[in-house]
């Protein structure tokens, strides 16, 4: 597959390649779809390779401003989790390479994505995606966009990123109502080295609606951070409040 | 959290509602209604209440019950739901009740009437004495898909801000209402309401056990209120009323041949002898009841 189709629109785009080489494969048919209606050609291509050890891939040919909020800085090097990864390998921004340089393609990506030992869900990468194709600066909630460490150690930057990913899998497995991403609204002036109080905290729901306890637990949590509720349902991402009101008493 | 403001109907009914407090009008009434000689009856699960002129005007300037339309320009005739009747009587403490057409009835037999008749009637009035205690008008949410629809002032000056689901759970925390089970039901309820430019508040009356008494109820069960808005964040705000969208009211009204508009009789003259009403109107917001 040359990745074109006359009969989409915007058929001059070039797709990245797909090892499956086929029509017949419906993660290129879905990528085909949202790649053509997600606009023009990238002349601006990052690449980052994997390490399995880290379940995070290592930025390294960083391309346009778009890494200002995008990423995580431990001890000088960048570094994205699968769901950047999954969202910017989609529009054409990155390309994953494995840890012997071979491109991964997209379907190995999403399956990554889906994949819960890196701290991901599907539902997770969705919403994800919808924020920040909107423009939001989203992270994983309670994470430091930027750390140092003074002694360089093989791996010691990512203790700390790894024990978070375990608890966050454990949470993932658990299928409650989980506090997901720390968000900042669009803001030409975010610095990773000093982000400041997220706007907002999203909590992904899990199967059912949250009850009027977990609502309240979650909010302790949050501190006074406002909490937003997210359901996904079939690539329908939806976003909800429950915040406590008292009607005024009236004359 | 802010909460949504009022859409007044008209020009100046913000004025027109704030010169007539709904806590003097119902104070007005409480004085007229325990003055009088007439007491509500049982009709199918409502009651049924006759009124004389001047009551006439003080229930429909306070938007207790529906007024029926009937022939009979002296006298008035309400339906009032099991709330309203028991808000009356026990809150107010000025309606009186006949049941089987004996005796009048006294607050805690009528409370073990209405619980006889439904098991949910605590909660539910609960929920209504929250609310109208708070000077809000509360009316049917049934065209809505809802529990109740509150109104900051009379439905006839102002829309309803906000669709009541209620809600509630045991005095063990344990949860017995089951509202908003699935996520269909939340999205049914935000879709629904949020099209009808109403927020959604989510009243969960806490504390709930089915032996209590009457002053067990007010002690010990609470209520706790939570707005549920969909965030949009293409647009970077909570949607709790969608702009433009039509009023499911103002169709309602429009095609409604048997809506009063009051804003003549009871409002620009608030509360003077008034005309007999005319056979087939009545509040707007309602659906026509029985004619003759």
């Amino acid at each position: 597959m040359d990745g074109y189709n006359s009969s989409l629109p915007g058929s001059q785009i070039r797709l990245p390649i797909c090892p499956n080489n086929s029509y017949c494969c419906i993660i290129c048919c879905f990528f085909v779809l949202i790649c053509v209606n997600l606009g023009k050609e990238r002349t601006e291509v990052s690449k980052a390779r994997w390490v399995e050890e880290i379940g995070m891939a290592q930025v390294i040919e960083k391309k346009g401003s778009l890494w200002v909020t995008t990423g995580v800085i431990r001890n000088g090097n960048l570094y994205c989790h699968i769901e950047e990864i999954g969202y910017l390998a989609q529009i054409g921004a990155l390309v994953l390479l494995d840890e012997v340089d071979n491109v991964m393609g997209l379907k190995d990506i999403f399956t990554k994505c889906a994949d819960r030992r890196y701290g991901c869900t599907w539902e997770f990468f969705e919403a994800y995606r919808h924020l920040k194709s909107l423009g939001y600066i989203v992270g994983r909630h309670g994470q430091p966009w930027s750390t140092k460490h003074d002694n360089l150690k093989p791996n010691s930057d990512f203790t700390a990123d790894t024990g978070f990913i375990a608890d966050r899998i454990e949470e993932l497995q658990i299928g409650a109502a989980n506090l997901m991403f720390d968000i900042h609204r669009p803001n030409s002036k975010f610095k990773k080295t000093d982000p400041g109080a997220p706007s907002f905290i999203i909590c992904l729901v899990g199967d059912w609606p949250p009850r009027r306890e977990e609502v309240e637990y979650l909010e302790e949590k949050c501190k006074l951070v406002p909490l937003k509720f997210c359901h996904v349902n079939h690539g329908d991402v939806r976003f909800f409040s429950f915040p406590k009101v008292s009607l005024p008493v009236l004359p | 959290m802010e909460l949504s403001g009022p859409r007044w109907k008209g020009k100046n009914y913000a004025q027109i509602a704030n010169s007539n407090p709904m806590s003097e009008i119902i104070a007005q009434l409480q004085v007229c209604l325990s003055n009088s000689e007439s007491a509500a009856l049982p009709i199918g699960t409502d009651f049924l209440l006759e009124t004389e002129p001047e009551l006439t005007d003080l229930f429909n300037c306070t938007s207790f019950g529906r007024q029926l339309k009937t022939s009979n320009g002296s006298k008035g005739y309400f339906q009032l739901s099991p709330e309203e009747t028991f808000y009356l009587h026990h809150y107010l403490n000025c309606l009186k009740v006949l049941i089987n057409n004996a005796n009048l009835i006294n607050v805690n037999d009528l409370w073990n009437f209405m619980r006889s008749r439904n098991e949910l009637f605590p909660i539910y009035y609960r929920a209504y004495m929250h609310l109208r205690s708070k000077n809000w008008v509360v009316k049917s949410g049934t065209n809505n898909g809802v529990d109740y629809v509150v109104y900051r002032h009379h439905p006839e000056l102002v829309h309803s801000e906000y669709a009541v689901i209620v809600d509630w759970e045991k005095e063990s925390g344990e949860k017995e209402g089951g509202r908003l089970r699935v996520w269909s039901d939340l999205h049914c309820a935000v879709r629904a309401c949020n099209g009808v430019a109403k927020a959604v508040l989510l009243l969960n009356v806490m504390g709930y056990e089915v032996k209590f008494s009457l002053p067990e109820l007010l002690e010990r069960m609470t209520v706790g209120e939570r707005q549920i808005t969909r965030w949009l964040p293409s647009q970077c705000r909570d949607d709790c009323k969608l702009d433009n969208d039509v009023e499911a009211d103002d169709i309602d009204v429009a095609s409604d041949k048997n809506v009063i508009n009051h804003t003549t009789r009871y409002w620009v003259v608030p509360l003077q002898t008034q005309t007999q009403p005319e056979i087939g109107e009545e509040d707007s917001d309602y659906a026509p009841s029985m004619s003759l």
